[in-house]
């Protein structure tokens, strides 16, 4: 670095990289659209007597509490995967990212076998409780589904070695989850809410 | 001369494709600056011939140039495409895509390709909105589209899948933009620009960029909601099913509010650019301005509800609405204050620019006022929906808004182009653009009180409005006449300007340190700053000087760039930028398929190009940057 002649010495590696820093906006603007739509669901909430309105069953707790401890338990992998790509151990990060992907992919699976079920017992198009109840959960499991997208793409990468671009990839990436992750337990507590 | 060699390997770096290709796939900040400039040129003539279609219309009571469904149409478009086609894309996207890597001393953005994809998408979405309206669907429903009028039942035609789809494609692009800015600025500044060191300029983007990323997507998800309540059978605004009418509005102006913010900061700084520039003077009250500039926006996000002070929300939510809103006095007083008192103490010379900018200052203040008697919640229940309120925000949009920009195309004109403008015909312009502007708009005032209600089509005679409306017809067209000497003064002097300088002015900012136009790279050796006014800081630039005749920091071993720290600007890793690509265009045209899909319910079909758009995702990383 020296030989530029710019000034004071790069730092060591701990400093974020770029593409964190993009992936920090990305997450700052999707956790405003999350907030607004849990908005949403408040103001609508108050502005109903009967919430769920009538013949609309109210949700159930331990099964989507279950599945929602599904996707945080995916957590500690993808923190796992992280230390061991910094470590340059190709396998074990791989390892740990495959482990977090099963345990998400089980999560998007099952969360998508519950929206089969309420449709059963009522519409989006049934009320306005309906139209925001898939609205909000469909839009945090679409962030799930776009993160499921970027690990297999990572996997994809990491598969033909490390590379100081793919680290930043998957500091990028895990970020992402961490923030999905949080999004998804306010979101899931937001819909449960009637049950609480 | 010979350039040294260090020069000479940067320019073949830096190359772009030559021909049509290059501008295709191009990822230098500048000549996406050009192109969204360009572009939103042929948006700002669209909606010019709109706003004088409708002052033809209004020129006389039952006129018939346009009729009702017409006229509908064209007042909505109107103002879309001034606020959502013309103003951000002009401010952010040319204005802050050319010069804030220029400013902060860097030699792109922190995400060039990103940059391209962000120019790609905006055009596609006017020309989707366009679409629309040459199809006979154009959004007729005003710019804020109030449910119910909005919805299936009172709007059955295509009409406003074009406005929230075209808005939602909109809003991705402007938050790319966003999101890159804050990024760069944050992260890319040349060694020594510690955060004190900013210009000013770049906090006024920083302010609009952070107002995008948190604002657009209460709108995003204000229009997923209507396009799903007119496709889908939802009902978040159908009250009969449990929805509310008014959740429209919040979210709506929950953008909307800081969207005016939005498009008046960058304008902000642009004056604190000029006014140094022409004063030879530092801005008073440097950080205070600063903080103001981001106080404005912060603010900005709390005051939503005045613009609902008729809807019948409770009068306590009310006085804490406007309570908040003339909060937002402070920050703007501060900085009219720092303006003026810059300018009275220091050497102006009134050149084009500078008269521009007294002339926003001179409307911003105007236009201050009359938002200060909005905030009275009685006077704002009296006057909504009047010209009064057409009035107001013309003043802050048009004249506050909209006269920095005329005032900054004239300023930088010589860095862009490297020819100089005529500034007898530049001056002639501004003259007659400040007269018609008021010609146009201070009669609104009055026919506002006199209470003629806006977004009507005509009106009948023997009210008393219709000399105040001639007046207002007449005061647009020489407004229009203005703003064409403007560019024709721009367009000759392109071709037979005298040759500029590289620094005319004498400015304050690094743009000015690097010749006219800038070369592909913008620095040869990247610069160093000890002040925010890094150009007049003799020593350093001669330092830099003597740097790329030893050859030192030349950065020369590919498109490189420095990525410093986040507070004190030091630098800390030298990376390999992107450059030229066609990934962003083919992102793009995969993007605009699928909305224009969704605009015609051909749903599989979206599915199908959605699933392409993620390929091409993949194509776009598959070549990954040399380890520098």
């Amino acid at each position: 670095m020296s030989a530029y002649g710019i000034g004071a010495a790069a730092r060591g590696g701990r400093e974020r990289p770029l593409g964190w820093w993009g992936a920090a906006m990305l997450v700052a603007t999707e956790a405003t659209l999350l907030a607004v739509m849990t908005a949403t669901y408040f103001y609508l909430r108050f502005k109903n007597v009967a919430w769920p309105p009538r013949g609309v069953p109210v949700p159930t707790l331990v099964v989507p509490l279950l599945v929602l401890g599904l996707l945080l338990a995916a957590t500690t992998p993808v923190c796992l995967g992280v230390r061991a790509g910094r470590a340059r151990r190709r396998a074990a990060t791989c390892g740990w990212l495959i482990v977090a992907l099963v345990l998400q992919a089980a999560y998007l699976a099952l969360q998508l076998h519950q929206y089969a079920h309420d449709l059963r017992r009522f519409a989006p198009s049934g009320s306005a409780y309906g139209s925001i109840y898939y609205t909000l959960l469909g839009a945090a499991d679409a962030h799930v589904a776009v993160g499921l997208l970027l690990t297999l793409w990572l996997l994809a990468k990491l598969a033909r070695g490390i590379t100081r671009y793919r680290l930043n990839a998957l500091e990028a990436i895990s970020f992402y989850w961490y923030a999905v992750n949080a999004l998804t337990v306010v979101v899931t507590l937001t819909v449960l809410s009637p049950a609480l | 001369m010979t350039p040294a060699p260090p020069v000479e390997r940067l320019e073949r770096i830096w190359a772009p494709r030559p021909g049509v290709l290059g501008w295709l796939t191009t990822t230098d900040h500048k000549r996406i600056g050009l192109l969204y400039f360009w572009a939103t040129l042929v948006f700002f003539g669209a909606g010019g011939v709109e706003a004088l279609l409708i002052r033809t219309q209004l020129a006389q009571p039952h006129n018939h140039v346009l009729g009702p469904n017409a006229y509908d149409q064209v007042f909505t478009m109107h103002g879309l495409t001034m606020i959502f086609w013309f103003i951000i894309p002009m401010t952010t996207g040319a204005f802050g895509n050319y010069l804030i890597p220029l400013m902060i001393g860097a030699r792109d953005l922190a995400f060039p390709r990103l940059n391209a994809l962000s120019f790609w998408v905006f055009a596609a979405s006017g020309v989707f909105l366009y679409t629309g309206l040459f199809l006979g669907f154009g959004p007729n429903a005003g710019w804020f589209d109030y449910v119910p009028l909005a919805s299936r039942l009172y709007d059955p035609g295509r009409n406003i899948e074009f406005y929230t789809l075209g808005l939602i494609f909109n809003s991705i692009a402007s938050t790319l933009t966003a999101a890159n800015f804050i990024v760069s600025i944050f992260k890319c500044r040349a060694p020594g620009m510690s955060f004190n060191r900013i210009p000013l300029f770049c906090f006024a983007f920083l302010a609009a960029s952070f107002g995008l990323l948190f604002a657009l997507p209460a709108l995003s998800a204000d229009l997923v909601y209507l396009f799903l309540d007119r496709n889908v059978g939802t009902h978040f605004f159908d009250p009969a099913h449990g929805g509310a009418t008014l959740l429209w509005q919040h979210l709506f102006w929950f953008f909307g509010h800081p969207e005016v913010y939005i498009l008046i900061v960058p304008a902000f700084g642009i004056a604190t650019e000029i006014i140094p520039a022409f004063t030879q003077r530092k801005m008073i009250a440097f950080p205070l301005v600063a903080i103001a500039e981001l106080l404005v926006v912060f603010i900005g996000f709390g005051v939503w509800a005045h613009h609902m002070f008729a809807t019948g929300i409770p009068t306590v939510t009310l006085v804490f609405f406007a309570g908040a809103s003339a909060m937002v006095v402070i920050p703007s007083t501060i900085q009219v204050f720092a303006w003026s008192t810059t300018i009275f103490t220091g050497l102006p010379r009134f050149k084009t620019p500078l008269l521009f900018i007294v002339g926003f200052i001179l409307f911003f203040v105007a236009g201050g006022l009359t938002g200060i008697m909005f905030i009275a919640i009685p006077f704002d229940q009296q006057m909504t929906d009047t010209y009064f309120v057409v009035a107001h925000f013309h003043y802050i949009i048009f004249g506050a808004a909209v006269f920095p920009i005329f005032g900054g195309m004239y300023y930088w004109f010589p860095k862009v182009t490297g020819r100089m403008y005529f500034e007898r015909a530049g001056q002639v312009s501004f003259w007659i653009i400040f007269a018609g502007t008021n010609l146009l708009f201070f009669p609104m005032h009055i026919v506002g009180l006199l209470g003629m209600p806006r977004r009507v089509y005509t009106y009948p005679s023997g009210l008393g409005w219709t000399i105040y409306n001639v007046l207002e017809t007449i005061g647009g067209f020489v407004t229009a006449a203005g703003i064409l000497l403007l560019f024709g003064n721009l367009v000759v002097s392109y071709f037979r300007g005298p040759r500029a300088e590289p620094d005319p002015w004498h400015g304050p900012t690094l743009e000015w340190s690097v010749p006219s136009p800038p070369p592909e790279y913008n620095f040869a050796v990247v610069p160093t700053v000890s002040s925010a006014y890094p150009n007049w800081d003799a020593a350093d630039r001669e330092l830099d000087r003597q740097r790329l005749a030893a050859g030192a920091g030349v950065l020369d071993e590919g498109p490189e760039q420095v990525v410093s720290s986040f507070v004190d600007g030091e630098t800390q890793e030298v990376v390999r930028m992107p450059h030229d690509s066609p990934w962003p265009i083919l992102v793009a045209l995969c993007l605009s398929a699928m909305f224009a899909v969704l605009a015609v319910e051909k749903y599989t079909v979206a599915a199908f190009l959605g699933g392409l758009l993620v390929l091409t995702l993949v194509g776009w990383h598959a070549k990954e940057p040399e380890e520098a």
